[in-house]
């Protein structure tokens, strides 16, 4: 834009009186001089001067035409409609107030939905210049051996020294083992922390609030530093704000640790679950003995998350450049193997694999709660439609004063944003509320015991923004169709009002594919919705192969509590002894993961004298388990007690394993080596029917059960069987084991639970939302429905009125009128269930078996559908009929 | 195909009321006026698009107008090229003649 432009833009817009009035008097001069040459010519005064006009043409069109090329004409204009469009909305307060309401609450549900997801996945980490904190992770392809501990992106301690020496982008970069479970000596509470590099607080900038952070000395060698700095919540909450902390010694998993520090309140670690403590990842040796690897050393295990604070001046892209260069220098000493460094601006989500996830996750329930949105448009759009009929006049006479159809449409769509956008701001408030609502309820239902989330519910620019682009796009969406539609009236017509009976056709069109619409997409929700619901009653009959009932499991873990196996296999005697003892009790089991419980051991296995390993499903067992849990061996038989006291290398095998190893063969007395601790070379005893043991729907994997050997003592925990419902012999067992040791962490739960909150837990959560949004969505499609068939039987009283008078039947009007308004329904319906034919297949996994093209499932949410649809449209029919002809011929 | 011919006309439009102005200032009834004569009667153009076109091309810089009193002594407003407005001349000038002859060259080959 030039600058001569620019100076008349401002004077357009702030002397807009004067440039009116100057243009006014020049195209006054300009008729005046025409009717004077005219004068001159002999004409008289008034013939000349009507003259003059005739030859101009409309001064006030010429005006308009000047005004309209004038910079800042759409700004002007623009003014000009939303003055306009207001005015109109504040005379019809119900519409507007209706409209409004609907989008804020649609709007709201999105943002609040929206508010969640960005906060747990988008948000940079709430930390001093977050936008420099970069979160580096590695996905590796090709050959390799890999020992798996919380995630396959992360990465060893070798790794991670690598990195830390050989970049050139970091000015510090820290590694941390995202969760470190250990359990507190005072309270026997379970808590997560971080064991994290020395560096790793001033790469999150913050300083402890109390005491000091880590110093470069803590981390010198494997436990060379037993120090610990504590949260804010942990020292409030267990230590009683106890201004004297620092200095003290607690101890962790038995290990006593000296509290230097204690972070601020707003400081929770930088992963999803928040961290209750951090320690030297030095100290793992001690304090964490899940691994029998020296994991300091290890270069093959994936069990640190990085963080690094960028040096100035240099980019995300320069980091991610420099960081796979020395990826590629690793791989090059691990030929076959290829590492791509995942690195990105920090955020509380950032594993790639649980990124996946929640992506995926979110992005399903973001599209649901918009088709929710898209229902609540349709029917402000039917709205529209039929306020447009009653501004018919209006349009046209601004169409014959020469209004541009564009105009016309960009007036109306003003009107449509406006709307839109109070029920956006509205719906932003909304969501204010809602959002801590649902984080709420969320938190509510993830299983006791697992884990909890740091989220933050306050919104940020980004959900201001998602707001904004969903304010405009139901502006558009539902303001557009009926616009174009309301200005394409044949302005002659229209003037003599004859055009309402010509463009009912295309607009009753419009309104069907409106409804159709949202019939279709009430239908999607709700068929999933009821796919869940009997995924959900079927899993409650679901036989996973084994007894759950009369099951419990006591469940600790004693090589995080710091026991050596011969400790724990002492413990272990204690315990078996004491929980035999509790009346009820049936009998007893050793067990390193129950089954269901979400808890996989993976090792490689291979042929005596065969190179090719197969990584491979595993659990270790005491001989009596397979009784426990009603586990039959159909081949051979289980370990005895004296192959397991006296470490005799045996293994039983399900059906899958013996059928992957030695198909069509008997598999008793073949040999299978196991790389484990060591390489030990072991002899099949028996077979194990395939049942559901890892997880629902995992029956015919192949899986392997280890003995459970003194060597193995640290890992086992206890199943338990009684001659009672368990949870009367649940409360004696956690006493007997208070007994055995004061200082244990101990769960004691039914095995019925394991399969309530893994597998069934979100399906319930899924329920739940695909089924209120289903209804939500089935509620304001039946208003529109009725709000439709209402609208056009008013406008057809007069010919119902013709038909009565000539004698048609109340029950043949009904028909005709509910043929009309269930013929978009029926329409929308069965595009609604080959949309559903399409996508429930993503559903399978959450399905327990039930298919995922169930019949009764379809037919009778369709069923369900196009009954509540009868009756909303029912309704107004039946009113119809009631129309007395004579009342309906005066009409109007 | 519509909006080309406008385009071309508008074009030709702005050429013309610069041509007509070379000569000194003049009010509105003057340009059309003007370039009826100097197009020999072929272009009569009416208030309907002389109008835009002035306040459009003095929003440009090409033009530039004062209050004046006309030959019948009565007030009207007097368009006069700018500095902008005459090197605008000279390049739609040059673009008009190229056209020209790239029309002529069209239609002389069968």
């Amino acid at each position: 834009m030039s600058f001569s432009r620019i100076t008349s833009l401002f004077r357009n817009l702030l002397h807009k009186q004067r440039v009116d009035s100057d243009l006014d008097a020049e195209m006054r001069a300009y008729v005046e001089q025409v009717a004077a040459e005219k004068m001159e010519a002999g004409m008289s005064p008034a013939e000349a001067r009507r003259q003059a006009l005739v030859e101009f043409g409309g001064v006030e069109q010429v005006k308009e035409e000047v005004r309209g090329i004038r910079a800042g004409a759409l700004i002007d204009q623009f003014w000009q409609d939303i003055r306009y469009g207001l005015r109109i909305l504040r005379n019809n307060p119900g519409f507007t107030l209706v409209a409004v309401l609907t989008l804020a609450l649609g709007i709201g549900v999105n943002a609040s939905i929206f508010t969640l997801f960005d906060s747990v996945a988008l948000r940079p980490l709430q930390l001093p210049e977050s936008n420099r904190l970069l979160d580096v992770y590695q996905t590796m392809h090709g050959k390799m051996h890999r020992n798996v501990m919380g995630g396959i992106n992360l990465s060893s301690y070798p790794e991670y020294l690598d990195y830390r020496d050989h970049n050139e982008v970091f000015a510090s970069l820290a590694a941390y083992k995202p969760e470190t479970r250990a359990t507190l000596a005072t309270t026997r509470e379970e808590i997560n922390g971080q064991l994290a590099t020395c560096n790793y607080f001033d790469v999150v900038e913050v300083k402890p609030a109390l005491g000091r952070g880590f110093v470069p000395s803590d981390c010198a060698a494997a436990n060379a530093s037993a120090v610990v700095v504590l949260s804010h919540s942990l020292w409030e909450n267990t230590f009683g704000s106890d201004p004297a902390i620092v200095g003290k010694v607690i101890r962790m998993n038995r290990v006593p640790m000296t509290v230097i520090g204690v972070m601020p309140p707003n400081f929770r670690g930088t992963q999803i679950i928040p961290a209750e403590f951090w320690a030297p990842i030095t100290m793992t040796p001690s304090l964490d003995k899940l691994s029998f690897r020296d994991m300091l050393n290890d270069d093959d295990s994936s069990w640190l998350a990085m963080l690094g604070r960028l040096k100035d001046g240099v980019s995300l892209a320069q980091a991610r450049a420099n960081l796979n260069v020395i990826a590629a220098q690793m791989d090059g000493r691990r030929p076959g193997r290829k590492t791509d460094v995942t690195v990105n601006t920090a955020t509380l989500f950032g594993r790639p694999d649980m990124r996946v996830v929640v992506f995926s996750a979110g992005s399903v329930v973001l599209v649901a709660v918009g088709l929710v949105l898209l229902i609540a448009c349709a029917n402000i759009a039917n709205l529209m439609l039929a306020r447009a009929a009653g501004r018919t006049r209006e349009i046209a006479v601004r169409l014959a004063m020469g209004a541009s159809r564009a105009r016309l449409v960009r007036q109306l769509l003003t009107e449509s944003l406006l709307i839109a956008a109070a029920g956006g701001g509205l719906g932003l408030l909304v969501s204010s509320w809602t959002a801590p609502a649902l984080v709420k309820v969320l938190l509510a239902r993830i299983p006791a015991g697992g884990p909890w989330f740091s989220v933050s519910s306050t919104p940020d620019l980004r959900v201001i923004a998602y707001a904004a682009a969903m304010t405009i796009l139901t502006g558009m969406a539902f303001g557009l169709a009926p616009a174009l539609q309301a200005t394409r009236n044949d302005v002659n017509a229209a003037l003599k009002d004859e055009g309402a009976q010509t463009t009912m056709q295309s607009r009753g069109r419009l309104r069907g594919a409106l409804i159709g619409i949202q019939v279709a997409v009430c239908m999607v929700l709700l068929v999933c919705a009821g796919l869940l619901l009997r995924g959900l009653a079927h899993a409650q009959q679901l036989d996973p192969g084994f007894e759950m009932n009369r099951i419990g499991m006591v469940n600790y873990r004693l090589a995080a509590q710091g026991f050596t196996p011969e400790q724990a296999a002492a413990f272990n005697r204690d315990m078996r002894e004491r929980v035999s003892a509790v009346q009820g009790v049936e009998e007893v089991a050793d067990v390193a993961a129950a089954p269901l419980a979400n808890v996989h051991f993976g090792a490689t296995f291979s042929e005596p004298g065969h190179s090719e390993r197969r990584q491979m499903t595993y659990d270790i067992v005491g001989a009596n388990f397979f009784s426990l849990v009603g586990i039959p061996i159909t081949r051979g038989r289980s370990f005895t007690e004296t192959e397991v006291k006296n470490n005799i290398p045996v293994i039983v095998v399900n059906e899958a394993a013996a059928r992957a190893w030695w198909p069509g063969q008997d598999p008793i007395g073949k040999r299978l080596v196991a790389y484990l601790r060591q390489k030990t070379e072991c002899e099949v005893v028996g077979v194990a029917k395939d049942v559901e043991l890892d997880a629902i729907g995992a029956a015919h994997t192949p899986f392997i059960f280890l003995p459970a050997t003194a060597a193995e003592q640290a890992e086992i925990m206890l199943l338990v069987r009684t001659r009672v419902p368990f949870d009367q012999v649940a409360s004696p067992i956690r006493e007997a084991a208070r007994k055995a040791d004061a200082e244990l962490q101990i769960d004691v739960l039914s095995l019925r639970t394991n399969l309530e909150d893994w597998p069934l837990g979100p399906a319930r959560i899924l329920v739940v939302l695909a089924g209120t949004l289903g209804l939500l969505g089935l509620a304001l499609a039946s208003i529109g429905i009725y709000g439709t068939a209402a609208y056009s039987i008013s406008r057809r009283v007069r010919e119902i009125g013709i038909r009565m008078a000539l004698g048609a039947r109340a029950a043949d009007v009904k028909t005709m009128v509910l043929r009309q308004s269930m013929r978009p329904v029926l329409i929308g319906g069965v595009i609604g269930v080959l949309i559903c034919a399409a996508v429930t297949r993503i559903l399978a996994k959450m399905l327990f078996g039930i298919s995922p093209m169930d019949a009764i499932s379809f037919v009778s949410v369709a069923a369900f559908l196009t009954a509540v649809a009868l009756l909303a449209s029912y309704l107004p029919a039946r009113r119809a009929v009631r129309v007395d002809p004579m009342v309906a011929l005066r009409h109007e | 195909m519509a909006d080309k011919q406008t385009n071309l006309l508008q074009g030709t439009l702005d050429l013309l009321i610069l041509k007509a102005l070379i000569a000194g200032e003049l009010h509105g009834l003057g340009i059309s006026r003007r370039i009826e004569q100097i197009t020999g009667g072929t272009f009569l153009v009416k208030p309907g698009s002389l109008f835009p076109a002035l306040h459009r091309m003095e929003e440009a810089g090409w033009l530039s107008a004062v209050w004046g009193e006309s030959e019948n002594h009565r007030k009207a407003k007097y368009y006069r090229l700018t500095k902008a407005g005459e090197r605008q001349l000279g390049a739609e000038t040059e673009q008009w003649q190229r056209i020209a002859l790239a029309i002529q060259a069209a239609l002389q080959t069968s």
